[in-house]
């Protein structure tokens, strides 16, 4: 995990920035057409309430479920391995590619192959990955790193692109997206077509199948586990559901929450490698189950956010993501979701700071498909993060200070009298146009009301006291 | 009927920087036939504290606050979504498996935010007025989501001149001590909730939280602008105040 | 190791009930809103004529069908509109030169084992005869639907044929064309998946 900066020096130098200009626009018409469908869809609300009972009844027996699940994979011909953590991963996945004699690999979305930067890791070895996820794709060509989990390449534009594309593939500069697009089509149909490997994420297994389902819209993820001959899907441990009817009432609310769509245009179900007399599908089949972190998250009192079915709703909702955009949280999880999960996967240092990253103002639970409780799980990475002796010294000195003279009526009385009497000199019109201190934030980028030269409790005391 | 004795709780807010929401409170209640004490040892709920993870400081805000209300009896009226919630929700939370547990049980349970009580539970037909004025109202984040409380103030502005405020339950940016520990964001935020309440035609902002009308009224002087910003108290109270 | 969670309050076990709707005209209002477009319903002797119409509206060359399609003479009226057969069947052992030969394919035909009206999508099951490939490289996917295997959406569909999955490798719900919104937010269809989706209803 890279970028120890801190997330407000990051959040500040993108505010107001084009890039959070962009997200800002493209965030919106994803919260449109999510009301829109949640509100004609009349039983949403029952099918968020079974969603939640599903996924949480899937991480209170997580050891039985992954059992089944590779029981039933190892019967149909495929492989699961399990990875411990990032370098385990990286180095299963890198053997499976190198026993299969596979240089050419395509890849589509996963966040999980993100979070152990999987492409690092096998270019280090020698192998060319190709992103074919269009936005990933992007991404990868610019050498950057994604700014949304749904949409990542939310803070680049057009022209942005088409600049990318005509230096990188020396094509002509165009920046209609219709034409780029067939750009990127026609470039990675080639690849695809001729690949040996393809890596894919998994929205969610089954255990009792054996199955993994993928959610697309672009097809890249059904020809990344199609035409190559081997297939190897990365998997976050928590993600996984008993049965294809609980999988499916995940797949109503997901769609609906992510992107306003009734279901992504490419659900697909994979239940192991081709079988005898199948056209075409891949030989072979592997499942590689990444814990990295997971099982401390779920020991602990967050353990409730591997519910996630990484929908990014919270984000698209959240008044500080909309205004800053994802790289200012500096990995690969951002919003609300990513401010509880990172710390959990990646330690307190230096990720305390995302929980704080909030107004508390609860938008995010509301629209969760799970209804994750997204704000008692921040507070209580804050006071985690308090009682750690991470906030600064003026907050804790002045919460105390601040803590002493509210519990003594008297020393309130005297506190309020005196700011009044301090601030009076200071004011123009009731209002304070500058403070000193820890304070001088607010100032900065707005008035402030002084204390009144009469506080409520001596006006009750003057005119209706005993 | 006899109308209830009620305890008011202003909030720290309203008894430093905003005393006439206290005393427009006072006026709505007593013209709803309330007899209302004021509970003269109360200072913070411990909210502040709470929100950054200072439990220990929060606790002993909350136990002080609880000491002072227990002792009387009553409905606990507050004109502040947050605080309610913070008394009614979090002080339960706080206090659980402790020897305060019971205490904070029977606090929590008289606790209401101020259009609550008028129309859950007095059932009053109190309403709002602003001669000349339009009215675009932010329906702060704690009493909407963790209070449920949208149709209250509706009823209440019933009789003035409304316009439509987009984002209306959205963020304003305060979040507490958020907007000085992450001011720039804050401050975007208030941004684009002051461009919107521009673009609304609204020459009032309405409110039922001081906390959020405060950073709302100061961005709002700092660009020179005339829009007024008033709690909804201060509209029901008329010039009772 | 034991998580710490919060509880749930029981679910009840039957899935909550939508009123009724005619699912035919659901199923076309929803399926165009995803730009995929839905013909008939034909008979079944009609089928072939229907395809032969789409594949000419799109001037397809070539084409690639299920074995096992709902209604026969699909790929002989096909052939003798003057388009070219693809085989399906990947041999192993050539295995990239084969697929390299899908690079023009124009048109896919197949079958569908259930329409979902609610958000106007078919559900093909793959197996022996069905190559995933026919819905995923051509530029134009055309879908023949058995009316009689209407549901109306994809969570009752699964609780009424749970089996559906495990019986096969690879199962896929396909709502429309495949689009992206990845730049700029504005839509285009057809990124590596199909441009086209037809649906031709037989009654």
């Amino acid at each position: 995990m890279s970028q120890p900066v801190s997330f407000v020096t990051r959040a500040d130098a993108l505010l107001g920035s084009k890039e959070a200009a962009a997200v800002v626009k493209g965030i919106r018409h994803f919260n449109d057409a999510r009301d829109r469908v949640v509100a004609e869809f009349p039983i949403m609300e029952e099918l968020r309430d079974r969603a939640r009972a599903i996924r949480l009844h899937s991480l209170s027996h997580l050891d039985r479920l992954l059992g089944q699940f590779a029981d039933q994979v190892t019967a149909l011909g495929g492989t699961v391995h399990f990875a411990a953590d990032a370098d385990e991963a990286n180095r299963i996945v890198a053997e499976i590619l190198q026993q299969s004699d596979s240089s050419l690999v395509v890849k589509s979305k996963s966040m999980v192959s993100e979070e152990i930067e999987l492409n690092h890791h096998l270019e280090g070895v020698g192998l060319e990955v190709v992103e074919t996820d269009l936005g990933e794709f992007i991404v990868q060509l610019a050498g950057d790193t994604p700014s949304h989990i749904i949409a990542p390449v939310l803070h680049m534009t057009r022209q942005d692109i088409g600049e990318l594309f005509s230096e990188k593939l020396s094509v002509e500069y165009t920046d209609d997206p219709t034409e780029l697009n067939e750009i990127a089509r026609a470039h990675l149909r080639e690849i695809f077509l001729s690949a040996d490997a393809g890596i894919s994420g998994v929205n969610m297994a089954i255990a009792e199948t054996g199955s993994v389902v993928l959610v697309t819209n672009e097809g890249n993820g059904r020809l990344t586990t199609t035409a190559p001959r081997v297939h190897i899907a990365l998997m976050g441990m928590e993600r996984i559901v008993s049965s294809w009817e609980d999988a499916t009432v995940v797949l109503e609310v997901l769609a609906r929450s992510a992107t306003g769509q009734r279901l992504s245009v490419y659900t697909s179900v994979i239940t192991g490698p081709r079988r005898e007399g199948d056209p075409d599908g891949p030989e072979e089949s592997h499942v590689v189950v990444i814990d990295n972190g997971r099982s401390e998250i779920l020991g602990g009192p967050t353990a409730e956010i591997l519910a996630c079915i990484r929908c990014g709703a919270c984000l698209n909702v959240c008044p500080i993501f909309q205004t800053v955009g994802g790289h200012a949280y500096g990995t690969v999880y951002s919003g609300p979701v990513g401010s509880i999960v990172t710390p959990g996967l990646h330690g307190m240092e230096p990720w305390w700071e995302l929980p704080y990253a909030s107004t508390m103002c609860g938008a995010c639970e509301e629209v969760c498909p799970i209804r994750i409780q997204i704000p008692s799980m921040l507070l209580q990475l804050r006071e985690r993060a308090a009682s750690e002796g991470r906030l600064p010294g003026w907050l804790n000195k002045g919460m105390s200070r601040y803590a002493r003279t509210t519990t003594d009526p008297q020393k309130w009385r005297r506190a309020t009298k005196w700011a009044s009497r301090l601030s009076a000199p200071l004011a123009s019109g009731g209002w304070l146009r500058r403070i000193p201190g820890p304070g001088r934030g607010w100032t900065k980028f707005r008035d402030l009301p002084r204390p009144a030269s009469e506080s409520f409790a001596e006006w009750w005391r003057t005119n209706r006291g005993s | 009927m006899e109308w209830p004795q009620v305890q008011l709780v202003v909030t720290c807010l309203v008894d430093v920087l905003a005393p006439q929401v206290g005393r427009a409170t006072l006026a709505v209640l007593e013209n709803s036939g309330c007899r209302v004490d004021f509970p003269e040892g109360q200072t913070c709920c411990g909210q502040p504290a709470f929100n950054v993870g200072l439990t220990d400081q929060a606790r002993e805000m909350a136990a002080h606050t609880l000491d002072v209300l227990d002792v009387t009896e009553g409905p606990i009226v507050v004109p502040s979504g947050s605080c309610t919630q913070m008394i009614a929700h979090h002080y339960i939370e706080l206090f659980e498996g402790t020897d305060r547990a019971d205490q904070a049980d029977r606090v929590a349970g008289r606790t209401r935010e101020l259009t609550q009580f008028l129309i859950d539970d007095l059932g009053v037909d109190a309403s709002a007025s602003c001669d000349g004025c339009s009215v675009a109202y932010h329906y702060s984040c704690h009493g909407l989501r963790g209070l449920g409380l949208e149709a209250q103030a509706d009823r209440l502005l019933e009789g003035v001149d409304r316009v439509n405020l987009d984002g209306d339950k959205e963020c304003c940016g305060f979040g507490g001590l958020f907007s000085i520990e992450m001011p720039a964001i804050s401050a975007a935020i208030m941004d684009e909730k002051l461009d919107r309440v521009e673009a609304s035609g609204a020459d009032t902002l309405v409110g039922g939280d001081v906390s959020c009308l405060m950073h709302l009224e100061g961005g709002l002087r700092r660009r020179g602008s005339k829009v007024v910003v008033k709690h909804i108290a201060e509209l029901l109270a008329g010039s009772d105040i | 190791m034991t998580a710490v969670l919060p509880e749930v309050l029981g679910i009840p076990d039957r899935l909550p009930d939508l009123e009724d709707e005619d699912l035919q005209t659901l199923f076309r209002e929803r399926a165009q809103d995803v730009d995929a477009v839905v013909h008939g319903p034909v008979g079944r002797h009609g089928v072939p004529r229907a395809v032969a119409g789409i594949a000419a509206g799109h001037q397809c060359r070539s084409f690639m069908a299920w074995e096992d399609l709902p209604a026969s003479g699909v790929a002989s009226a096909l052939t003798a509109a003057g388009l070219t057969r693809v085989e399906g069947e990947v041999p192993v052992e050539t295995r990239m030169e084969h697929q390299l030969g899908y690079r023009d394919l124009d048109l896919g035909v197949t079958g569908a084992t259930a329409g979902l009206a609610e958000s106007g999508s078919v559900v093909l099951e793959h197996r022996p005869g069905r190559p995933r490939m026919a819905s995923l490289v051509p530029e134009v996917h055309v879908a023949l639907l058995d009316l009689i295997l209407m549901e109306r959406t994809l969570v009752h569909w699964a609780h009424k044929f749970p089996e559906s999955v495990a019986n096969t490798a690879n199962l896929v719900v396909i709502t429309g064309p495949s689009r992206t919104g990845d730049i700029e937010q504005q839509l285009t269809l057809g990124v590596h998946g199909p441009k086209h989706v037809h649906i031709v209803l037989i009654k």
